[in-house]
C-alpha cells in the first residue's frame, strides 16, 4: 500500500493557499510599511475596486482595451508574417540558406535595444508596441514552423508524390498536418512572447495600456492598487494563454 | 502492339548519380531489361545497394534513368513520372499519416484522383474486409502493430485498382511469422484480383515463397544476373525439397554477388561460413 495519495491539483492549491495565507499573516501581524507590500485580502478587494468603481485609476477599461488591442493586432501579425517566413525558409534552399543565418543572431539578441530605434522612427504610440510586440514574439514562431516542416518524414512526401499529388496539395495535405503539432507549439509560445513585448513596450512609453497603469501606480505610491493590476494582468494573461491553448488543440485532435 | 503486350518492360536502362559528398560518379544499373507480362509476380532479388529498388522507383517514374537509349514501358507507353493510375507503389514502410483514421489513409490515393467521397468509402472498406481489418477502419494508425499496419498500406495500394503493384521489401521490417503470414495473404489478394505485382527483396525463401519468376541482381552495379521460372505449387512448403532446390538455385548465383556487396571481405574465410556449393 502507498497510503493516501494527493492528487496534484489539490497539492496545487494548497500550496497557493498555503502562501497566500502566509502573506496575509505575515503582512497584517508584521510592521512592515503597506506602501511597500499589501495584504492578499485588499489586493482582492481593489481588484473589485477597479473594476467596478470609474475612477479608482484612471480609465481602467479604456487602457485595458488599449493592451488587448495592441496585443492581438501584434500576435495577429506576429503569427501571420511568422509563419509565411517559416514556410519560404523550409521550403527554399536559397532563402533558408541565405536568411536563416540573420534570423539566428536577431533572436539571439535582447530585442529590447531596437526599442529606441523603433519609438524614434514611428513614435510612442500604438504601432511602437504592436511592432515591439511582434518583434519580440516572431522569432519562435519562424523557427517552430521552419522546424516543424524540416521534420516531416520525407517518406510522407514520397508516398503522396508516388500517389500523384502535386507540391501545393502536398504541402496542403501532407507537409502541414504532418508540421501541425510543432507550428502549433511555436504559436502558443508566440503568444506569451507577444504580451511580454507588448506590456514591456508599455512600461518603457508610459502613455497608455496596463503598462501605464501599472507604472501610475508605482510612481503614486498607490501600491494596494499596483497589486491588483499586476494581479488582473496575470489573470488575463492566464485566461488568454488557455484560450489559445484550446484553439490549438482544435486543430490537433 | 498487341494484346500480348507486357505489363512492364525495361529495355537497357542505366542509372548513373553524381555523388555530391564523395565527387564521384556512381553507377547503380547497368543495362537492364526485364518484363513482366499480365498477372505476373515478378521478384527482383540482389543483395543490398545492387540497385534493385533503384529500378522500382525507376519503373514507379519517382526516380529518373540515364537518357542513353534506354527505355521502360508500362502498358505499352513510356513512363514520365508517377502514374497512380496505372501502378501502385508500396514502401518498406507503411508510411500511414497518423493524423488520418485507417480507413482515410486507405483512401488518400482515391483522393488525388477526384474519386468520389461514397466510392471512396466503399472501396476502402472492400480492400480492409479483405485482409480482415474492417473494424479498425475508424482508429488511428498509432493503434495498429506493425503488421496490421502494413496491411493498411496494402490496402492502400490495393485500392487503386491499378494493374500493377510496385513493392519495395514491403515486409523487411516485420517479424518472421508476420512476413509469412502477409505474404500468404498477398497471394490470396493476388490470385483473387488478378494484378500485376513486382516484388524486391533480399530475402531467399521470401523469393521462393512468393515469386512466379525471380530475376537475380548482381552487385553494385545492378545487372540481371539471371532469370528463374518458379513452377512450385502454391500453397508453398518453406523447406521442402523442391523448395530448398531453387533457394540453393538461387543462393550459387547471388553468393558471389553477397561477398561483393559486403565489402569484399575476403573470399577464402567467407566460404567457410557459407553452405556447400
Amino acid at each position: 500500500m502507498t497510503g493516501c495519495r494527493v492528487p496534484p491539483v489539490l497539492a496545487r492549491w494548497a500550496i497557493i493557499l498555503a502562501v497566500l495565507g502566509l502573506w496575509e499573516a505575515g503582512t497584517r501581524l508584521s510592521s512592515v510599511s503597506s506602501l511597500l507590500i499589501v495584504p492578499p485580502s485588499l489586493i482582492l478587494w481593489n481588484v473589485a475596486r477597479i473594476a467596478v468603481e470609474a475612477g479608482a485609476v484612471p480609465d481602467f477599461y479604456a487602457n485595458a482595451l488599449v493592451t488587448i488591442g495592441e496585443i492581438a493586432v501584434a500576435y495577429a501579425l506576429a503569427a501571420l508574417i511568422g509563419a509565411l517566413i517559416g514556410i519560404a525558409v523550409a521550403g527554399s534552399r536559397i532563402i533558408g540558406d541565405a536568411f536563416e543565418p540573420i534570423l539566428l543572431v536577431l533572436y539571439a539578441i535582447p530585442k529590447i535595444i531596437f526599442y529606441p530605434v523603433i519609438v524614434l522612427m514611428i513614435g510612442t504610440g500604438y504601432p511602437a508596441k504592436v511592432i515591439f510586440g511582434i518583434l519580440v514574439a516572431i522569432f519562435v514562431i519562424i523557427f517552430n514552423t521552419t522546424a516543424g516542416l524540416r521534420q516531416v518524414d520525407a517518406n510522407y512526401v514520397r508516398l503522396a508524390r508516388s500517389l500523384g499529388y502535386g507540391r501545393t496539395k502536398i504541402f496542403f495535405k501532407v507537409e502541414l498536418p504532418a508540421a501541425a503539432q510543432t507550428i502549433l507549439a511555436g504559436l502558443r509560445l508566440g503568444f506569451g512572447y507577444t504580451i511580454i513585448g507588448v506590456l514591456t513596450g508599455e512600461l518603457l512609453v508610459v502613455n497608455a495600456g496596463f503598462g501605464y497603469l501599472i507604472d501610475w501606480a508605482s510612481v503614486n505610491y498607490h501600491t494596494a492598487e499596483l497589486y491588483a493590476l499586476i494581479a488582473i494582468t496575470l489573470v488575463l494573461g492566464v485566461l488568454a494563454n488557455s484560450l489559445v491553448s484550446r484553439v490549438e488543440r482544435l486543430w490537433v485532435k | 502492339m498487341n494484346g500480348n503486350m507486357a505489363a512492364i518492360e525495361v529495355t537497357g536502362v542505366s542509372k548513373t548519380y553524381h555523388d555530391q559528398a564523395t565527387g564521384r560518379v556512381v553507377r547503380t544499373l547497368d543495362n537492364v531489361s526485364i518484363a513482366a507480362k499480365h498477372n505476373d509476380f515478378l521478384v527482383l532479388l540482389g543483395p543490398s545497394g545492387c540497385g534493385k529498388s533503384t529500378l522500382l522507383n525507376i519503373i514507379a517514374g519517382l526516380v529518373s534513368y540515364d537518357a542513353d537509349g534506354g527505355t521502360v514501358m508500362v502498358e505499352g507507353k513510356p513512363v514520365t513520372g508517377p502514374n497512380p493510375k496505372r501502378m501502385a507503389y508500396m514502401f518498406q514502410d507503411p508510411v500511414l499519416y497518423p493524423w488520418r483514421t485507417v480507413l482515410k489513409n486507405v483512401e488518400f490515393g482515391l483522393e488525388a484522383q477526384g474519386i468520389a467521397k461514397e466510392e471512396r468509402r466503399e472501396r476502402g472498406l472492400k480492400y480492409l474486409r479483405m485482409v480482415g481489418l474492417e473494424e479498425f477502419a475508424h482508429a488511428y494508425p498509432r493503434q495498429l502493430s506493425g503488421g496490421m499496419a502494413q496491411r493498411v498500406a496494402i490496402c492502400r495500394s490495393l485500392a487503386l485498382e491499378t494493374d500493377i503493384i510496385l513493392m519495395d521489401e514491403p515486409f523487411a521490417a516485420l517479424d518472421e511469422q508476420s512476413r509469412i503470414l502477409l505474404g500468404d495473404e498477398l497471394v490470396a489478394i493476388w490470385r483473387q484480383v488478378q494484378r500485376t505485382i513486382v516484388f524486391v527483396t533480399h530475402s531467399l525463401t521470401e523469393a521462393v515463397y512468393l515469386g512466379e519468376r525471380i530475376a537475380v541482381f548482381s552487385a553494385r552495379p545492378g545487372r540481371i544476373k539471371a532469370e528463374f521460372a518458379n513452377p512450385l505449387p502454391r500453397p508453398r512448403a518453406i523447406g521442402a525439397p523442391d523448395f530448398n532446390r531453387l533457394v540453393e538455385a538461387l543462393w550459387n548465383q547471388l553468393k558471389q554477388e553477397s561477398i561483393a556487396a559486403a565489402g569484399r571481405t575476403r573470399p577464402a574465410q567467407q566460404d567457410m561460413l557459407l553452405p556447400n556449393e
